[in-house]
């Protein structure tokens, strides 16, 4: 078949086939880096995210999440400067750990902050969404925008049932397409179906080539993972 | 999505303490609520801000200024846009707008200090009597000509990257303009450029109205027995959580939304002259009707009124391989069609795009009738012959289910069930029925691999002929940090951009499927039965998926297949 699905000449021998697939992961887990360390250590811009203190009577306690010297980094102030909006995703998720079995995720809460310049203002415009809504400020110097990046959020979601648990918080930065911003645009005017439901007309091509330029041109994309340590809920 | 909303620490707090506040309380229990909020400094303190740096008495500075040790002023000082660094004496109050403000050691102010859209940035050893204001968020002012300040009326945001997209507001009513391409790159239309006004009216809190036009040039040329010009327009109202809307419609569309999205296989056609999808053309009319019953769950009633008619490929340019030939555009079954339809949407993803967890659950029933129906001759095992002397009627079922789980906080796995096909009624027309087999839903085997096409017949366009589909798959992903490119070196030996692939997704992927004939004869399944597991095709592939792009091998393990090699522009599902 052509097109999108290519593929050699001939049919190879069974076995050829299993000990390609079994070689190509094998090769890919060796070469590849645990991504969460990889994150860490080769940015300058940091996550961490702690427990707050152990007051409660059940030993319940709420994750704080906290990003750091994201405009530090130089890329992500670059691109600001460049006309890309910057999108920062924080996504907590509540594990409950069981000992001799995976993990059990009960939870995740996730946020919006997209931070952007306005060249004609010389101002930058931060929106920090939760869910349906939103909050605009805007900053005029980078001493306040980096300042006001780095707010903590504490998420009320502490588990109820007893057990042992973490908390694990990600951070990905990334730069908006022009689709996301019209999406945006569209999601702050109030116009939910429009933001969420089916993909618009003149998008379709737009959006895939847009996002796929985007990620080859070499404009900064991020992940961070944290975690915290265990505690128990009695 | 879980409603989520916010109780901010900081609305709780007074006004002067709300900048420096840096920690927001989420509780994601409380109700949510559709609200924009546009937070800024208090209007009364903007306003003193303005009138302190508008009074003559002021001295007024702007840009970079700096008070060295030893220095001293006395009297009232404001800068606007800068940083003012004080080390010297200051005998007198101070505002900066936009600006902040440097304390450094040494510095003596004696009196009020009151910044607005900067910091207050204090050194040790610096020494300060009278009151302190600060607000971080940006004082809403300009300056005017003769060098004062005014209030900046705050403009409206609009979409200002898109290059062929523009919104403005007149009044209450937004408009947006749009000029792009039209859906996908086709052996019919080429590329169609798709062009027209959106007005959209607040008309109360939650209501609101939204009229859509939209024009379509087709670029092919004229022997598609289609229109050089298509159009689309729909006018719709909601309120609160429901909906209505009505369309008129002139348009290309695909028969199956499968193997590739619109915008996969629109590169496809244009980059290798190969278009995995098959077309007619559709004019009518249309409404539908639809509640949000809560955020992720949608009902949906919808009406129309069709002809549907067949096109003619023809032969647009391709990148590569130009001087093939595409592949023929089936002939469909030509007439008038009312459509009866109700479709439900589950969605609580946690993304739209690349979801890690939740349901995506999409099913739809249509009841389509024709009185004008001018079949094309198909064989007996798979249509009877059309009825005459009564209305051809049939119905139709499609569902999707997916959902997407993290197991481990680096581990997902993603299921997938879809079918779609015939329930009731007469036997399919031509542009209703099925097929499998490619990229999408089986990606170890050939694009249509099942037609249920019977021995012995052939047709150039490779036909769709089956009333039924199932499809299961099942990945699994775990991401890596992978490297592949370099990183440009920034002008102070700081690393730069990374022009390449840094992560992306291992997976490991299975899927089976099976299309069929319903009903008696030889080779059908019977109508209420679904073939056997044996019977189905399944294959296993592995593949890497850096989100914009991915790319896979995948054998078919139920036949003598190939390996295939596969490019995804986009998440498999």
């Amino acid at each position: 078949m052509a097109g999108f699905l290519l593929h050699p000449p001939g049919p190879p021998p069974q076995r050829v086939w299993a000990f390609t697939v079994i070689a190509a992961a094998l090769a890919l887990v060796a070469v590849a880096a645990p991504r969460e360390a990889h994150a860490q250590a080769g940015n300058s811009v940091r996550l961490e995210v702690r427990l707050t203190p152990d007051s409660a009577p059940r030993g319940q306690r709420a994750p704080v999440v906290r990003s750091d010297n994201l405009l530090g980094d130089g890329r992500w102030l670059s691109t600001l400067r460049s006309g890309l909006p910057v999108r920062l995703h924080y996504r907590v998720e509540i594990w409950r750990s069981r000992n001799g079995w995976l993990d059990q995720l009960t939870r995740q809460v996730y946020w919006d902050v997209v931070v952007r310049h306005e060249p004609l203002l010389d101002q930058y415009t931060m929106l920090t969404i939760f869910g349906s809504r939103v909050q605009e400020r805007r900053y005029a110097t980078l001493d306040a925008l980096t300042a006001a990046l780095a707010f903590a959020y504490q998420i009320n979601v502490s588990p109820a049932e007893a057990g042992s648990y973490y908390y694990t918080a990600t951070l990905e930065v990334s730069t908006l397409s022009d689709s996301d911003l019209d999406e945006l645009e569209r999601f702050l005017e109030g116009d939910l179906e429009g933001a969420r439901g089916r993909e618009g007309l003149g998008d379709a091509l737009g959006r895939g080539a847009t996002r796929f330029l985007l990620r080859l041109a070499g404009l900064p994309r991020l992940r961070l993972e944290a975690r915290t340590g265990r505690f128990v809920v009695r | 999505m879980r409603p989520l909303a916010v109780l901010l620490l900081l609305l709780a707090l007074p006004p002067a303490l709300r900048a420096q506040d840096s920690v927001i309380v989420i509780d994601p229990d409380a109700p949510a609520a559709d609200s924009l909020e546009r937070v800024g400094p208090p209007p009364d303190v903007v306003a003193e801000l303005i009138e302190f740096y508008n009074d003559s008495t002021t001295t007024r500075v702007q840009g970079d200024v700096a008070f060295p040790s030893g220095s001293r002023f006395d009297g009232r000082l404001a800068l606007h846009r800068g940083n003012l660094r004080i080390a010297g004496r200051v005998e007198g109050p101070i505002a900066v707008a936009n600006g902040t403000l440097h304390l450094l050691p040494g510095a003596d102010v004696r009196g009020d200090i009151l910044v607005i859209g900067g910091r207050l940035i204090r050194a040790a050893g610096a020494r300060h009597e009278g009151r302190q204001r600060v607000f971080w968020d940006a004082a809403p002012v300009v300056q005017t000509e003769d060098g004062l300040l005014e209030i900046r009326e705050r403009r409206r945001p609009i979409g200002d990257l898109a290059a062929a997209r523009t919104s403005f507001q007149t009044g209450k009513v937004r408009t947006t303009l749009l000029l792009g391409t039209g859906g996908t790159y086709n052996r019919i239309e080429g590329l169609p450029i798709v062009f027209g006004p959106t007005f959209d009216l607040r008309t109360g809190r939650r209501s609101a109205l939204k009229l859509d036009l939209r024009g379509i040039l087709r670029t092919a040329g004229s022997e598609t027995k289609l229109a050089d010009f298509g159009y689309q327009a729909r006018g719709e109202f909601r309120l609160g959580r429901f909906g209505v809307a009505g369309r008129v419609y002139s348009e290309l569309t695909p028969i199956e939304d499968h193997p590739l999205s619109p915008s996969e296989a629109g590169w496809s056609a244009f980059l290798l002259q190969r278009d995995y999808r098959d077309y007619f053309d559709r004019r009518g009319y249309g409404g539908l009707a639809w509640v949000q019953v809560t955020r992720p769950l949608r009902l949906e009633l919808s009406r129309r009124r069709d002809d549907e008619r067949t096109v003619r490929a023809t032969d647009p340019w391709s990148l590569f391989r130009n001087s093939d030939r595409w592949r023929r555009n089936p002939l469909i079954d030509d007439g008038h069609y009312i459509t009866t339809g109700v479709q439900l949407d589950l969605d609580t993803r946690n993304e739209r795009y690349l979801p890690s967890t939740g349901w995506l659950i999409r099913a739809r029933f249509e009841h389509s009738s024709s009185g004008d129906v001018a079949p094309v001759q198909l064989p007996r095992l798979v249509r009877p012959d059309v009825p005459v002397g009564r209305r051809y009627a049939f119905d139709r079922l499609f569902f999707d289910v997916r959902r997407y789980s993290r197991i481990t906080p680096s581990l997902r796995v993603n299921a997938r069930l879809r079918a779609d096909g015939w329930v009731g009624g007469d036997r399919f027309p031509v542009q209703r029925r099925v097929s499998l087999g490619g990229p999408d839903l089986l990606p170890g085997y050939d694009f249509r691999v099942s037609t249920c096409a019977p021995s012995g017949f052939s047709d150039p366009a490779l036909l769709a002929l089956c009333d039924r589909v199932v499809t299961a798959q099942v990945e699994i992903r775990t991401r890596l940090g992978l490297n592949l490119g370099f990183r440009t070196r920034a002008g102070d030996n700081r690393s730069g951009r990374f022009i390449g692939i840094e992560e992306a997704d291992l997976v490991f992927l299975a899927d089976a499927g099976k299309g069929w004939l319903a009903g008696d004869g030889p080779g059908q399944v019977p109508v209420n039965r679904i073939p056997s597991f044996d019977e189905w095709k399944v294959d296993v592939g592995i593949g890497l998926d850096a989100g914009e792009i991915g790319a896979y091998i995948a054998k078919g393990v139920s036949d003598d297949e190939s390996v295939k090699f596969l490019v995804r522009l986009q998440r498999r599902f």
